[in-house]
């Protein structure tokens, strides 16, 4: 708890600084600014507290919760700091990125978790080639909520699509060529993930060496990608996607990736558990649109061919909801943990169904609030129906903060995805500091 | 008689008007703008009507008429954050984000009275055709048309100091000549290498009442770039140019 308090009073303090450099004069542009060092230092912390609305009816919550009932709500304090640093020196550089998450709950008390989400080394002999090697997140495809195409990355959250993500150990290659004609860039990004005892272990299959790679093209003003990934710590895949403008305000994309052989564990209506290995297709369409009043609307359709169909899912709760019975009837819990390995695995995952509509909206700074941007999201499982709905409210006009209040309503009948989930709503403000 | 030579000094005294070549008045603004080929810092201040300011600093470059990019330097929220255009292609880097986005002209990344376009702004003679050209006192007016549907403003009105063939003032106007922004260039200075140009451009809009947006040019010199860094897969890594 400590912690929190000496995060919150930094935070605080800092608040003011922005209010020193105001008193500045008129139009004044101090060239020490544009200075280059050899090494820079920065970071970010963020305080957030939440209030969980639980839903006691809902199978999330008998797994987690069927031996400690809750209230009707759960608050928790988050925090997280990141510190960023790099050192250059001619074509050399080093570069770390750590991320600290700190939570408080009167639940499970305090807990502290620290990563690096990036700590590598680049050599770059020219502008047309860069080395790196080291932790890397790569993030790749050009969809907003989902990246089926991303095979070197860890799991987008499309509740949160805009944070950054811990990468993996690997070494890669930028090698880039501008042309004049219709094609105007390509480049080629070949990469070597290992995976072995505490090298990317939890990325899949141990002992192995995945070789990666993604083609670039801009190809008659559009952005088009290929990519591949075969190597047996995950099965092979392969894929595309694409980006485009259609006119100065619209602009269309989409991502399709093929898995051979891809692997789930299932459930039958009677609880039986079996693996079912099946070649699975991924895509995505999107669109991003802007009108006149500044109107941000993002519209994507997701087909998850490696999710569970509704009736897996369905499967999946009515198990739950019999080792919870169980439990209670007779205080065995062997159920449960089964029922909870499921969830640590693909049935816990945001987006496990097949078919989601991801729609956003948001409005850049109305009424003339400079820096205000209120928006709406809804993320719909278009299987069962169900849906998460997010109003949030954005405010950036303090110089490196930033102040985000939303809440997401989170909906569905039983046996549905959103309808199964621990809480009926979540209420979150989050306030952050750059420097 | 008299009528006949009033009309023929009339027309002689009108002729350099209609014997000015815009296209080359407009390409050789461009040029007294910025070398074809250069880097530049930039200070972005977005003043709200109660005074508050917020600042942003760019590194930019550019090369020949259609390539142009930006690194945000600071404040620590934007820093690392670049954007690139390729004619029409524009895109954004978020270093969280890990790629960049398309991101579309109209669209302003800073927030306040610039967007996109006025950012990353091309040579004018790469995005529209001069219609005609008027002499008004020590300055030329020079209307300017889109030569697409993807430019950010289907009209231009351009008025250039006629010494210098500077830019004083550029209306931003729609297809139906509505007012957008007027863009105001001010404090001309000589940055060294033969560039002389205006240090400050303002700007204000009847869409953003009592909101000014300013852009302060220091740093501004002639330096050659190969097209490999005006390329999406090069944005990360824009800082290695400074």
């Amino acid at each position: 708890m400590r912690t929190f308090i000496y995060l919150a009073m930094l935070m605080v303090l800092s608040l003011f600084l922005p209010a020193l450099g105001a008193a500045e004069g008129d139009y004044t542009f101090d060239l020490s600014e544009t200075e280059k060092k050899p090494y820079h230092f920065g970071g970010y912390v963020e305080f957030k507290p939440v209030l969980f609305g639980l839903d006691h009816d809902a199978a999330f919550y008998k797994l987690r919760f069927y031996n400690d009932p809750q209230g009707q709500t759960l608050p928790e304090a988050n925090g997280r700091v990141q510190l960023e640093g790099s050192y250059e020196k001619e074509s050399y550089r080093l570069y770390v990125k750590t991320n600290t998450d700190l939570k408080y709950s009167s639940l499970d008390g305090g807990a502290e978790h620290s990563v690096f989400y990036e700590a590598y080394g680049s050599l770059k002999p020219s502008s047309s080639l860069k080395i790196d090697a080291g932790k890397k997140a790569l993030k790749w495809g050009k969809g907003y909520a989902w990246n089926p195409v991303a095979f070197v990355d860890r799991p987008k959250d499309p509740d949160d699509p805009e944070l950054a993500m811990e990468g993996f150990i690997m070494a890669t290659t930028d090698y880039i060529k501008s042309f004049d004609g219709p094609l105007k860039t390509f480049s080629f990004t070949p990469v070597i993930l290992p995976v072995y005892d505490h090298i990317n272990d939890a990325f899949g299959n141990n002992n192995k060496l995945n070789f990666a790679g993604r083609f670039y093209f801009l190809l008659y003003d559009t952005d088009i990608d290929l990519m591949f990934m075969t190597g047996g710590s995950r099965p092979d895949r392969y894929g595309g996607d694409f980006s485009r403008n259609v006119t100065t305000n619209f602009e269309i994309h989409g991502e399709y990736a093929y898995v051979r052989y891809a692997r789930k564990t299932i459930l039958d209506a009677s609880g039986n558990m079996s693996a079912v290995e099946a070649d699975a297709q991924s895509y995505l369409v999107g669109i991003r649109h802007l009108t006149a009043f500044d109107l941000t609307t993002i519209v994507e359709y997701y087909h998850n061919g490696a999710g569970f169909s509704d009736d897996e899912l369905k499967n999946y709760f009515a198990f739950v909801n019999r080792a919870y019975n169980l439990y209670q009837s007779t205080g065995k819990v062997a159920a449960l943990a089964s029922a909870k390995n499921l969830a640590d695995g693909a049935y816990g995952r945001s987006s496990a169904g097949e078919n989601y509509l991801y729609v956003r909206f948001s409005q850049k700074e109305p009424f003339d609030i400079l820096y205000f941007t209120p928006s709406l999201t809804w993320i719909l499982n278009l299987d069962d129906r169900s849906y998460s709905l997010t109003p949030e409210l954005l405010y950036t006009g303090f110089t490196n903060w930033e102040m985000r209040f939303r809440t997401a309503f989170i909906a569905g009948a039983r046996n549905t995805e959103f309808g199964e989930k621990q809480n009926d709503y979540r209420m979150e403000l989050r306030v952050g500091y750059y420097f | 008689m008299l009528k006949i030579i009033v009309v023929v000094l009339s027309l002689l005294v009108a002729l350099p008007v209609y014997a000015l070549d815009g296209t080359a008045l407009l390409k050789k603004i461009d040029r007294n703008l910025n070398p074809e080929s250069f880097e530049s810092y930039r200070k972005l201040i977005n003043i709200e009507p109660d005074g508050r300011k917020k600042e942003y600093t760019l590194f930019t470059i550019k090369k020949g008429v259609d390539k142009v990019a930006s690194l945000f330097l600071a404040p620590a929220s934007e820093k690392g954050r670049s954007t690139l255009r390729l004619g029409d292609n524009m895109w954004f880097y978020i270093p969280n984000v890990g790629k960049p986005i398309r991101i579309t002209s109209l669209q302003s990344i800073v927030g306040g009275v610039f967007n996109n376009s006025d950012i990353l702004q091309l040579d004018y003679t790469a995005e529209y055709d001069v219609e005609k050209v008027e002499e008004k006192g020590g300055e030329y007016l020079l209307f300017l048309k889109a030569k697409t549907k993807t430019v950010a403003y289907d009209r231009l009105k351009i008025w250039a100091d006629k010494g210098k063939l500077l830019p004083t003032k550029i209306e931003c106007l729609t297809e139906a000549n509505m007012l957008i922004k007027t863009l105001y260039f001010k404090d001309h200075k000589d940055f060294g290498g033969g560039i002389v140009r205006p240090a400050v451009i303002e700007t204000d809009s009847p869409l953003y009442k009592g909101y000014k947006s300013v852009l302060i040019y220091a740093k501004v010199k002639q330096r050659t770039f190969k097209d490999e860094v005006f390329t999406l897969t090069f944005m990360p890594n824009l800082e290695s140019l400074r």
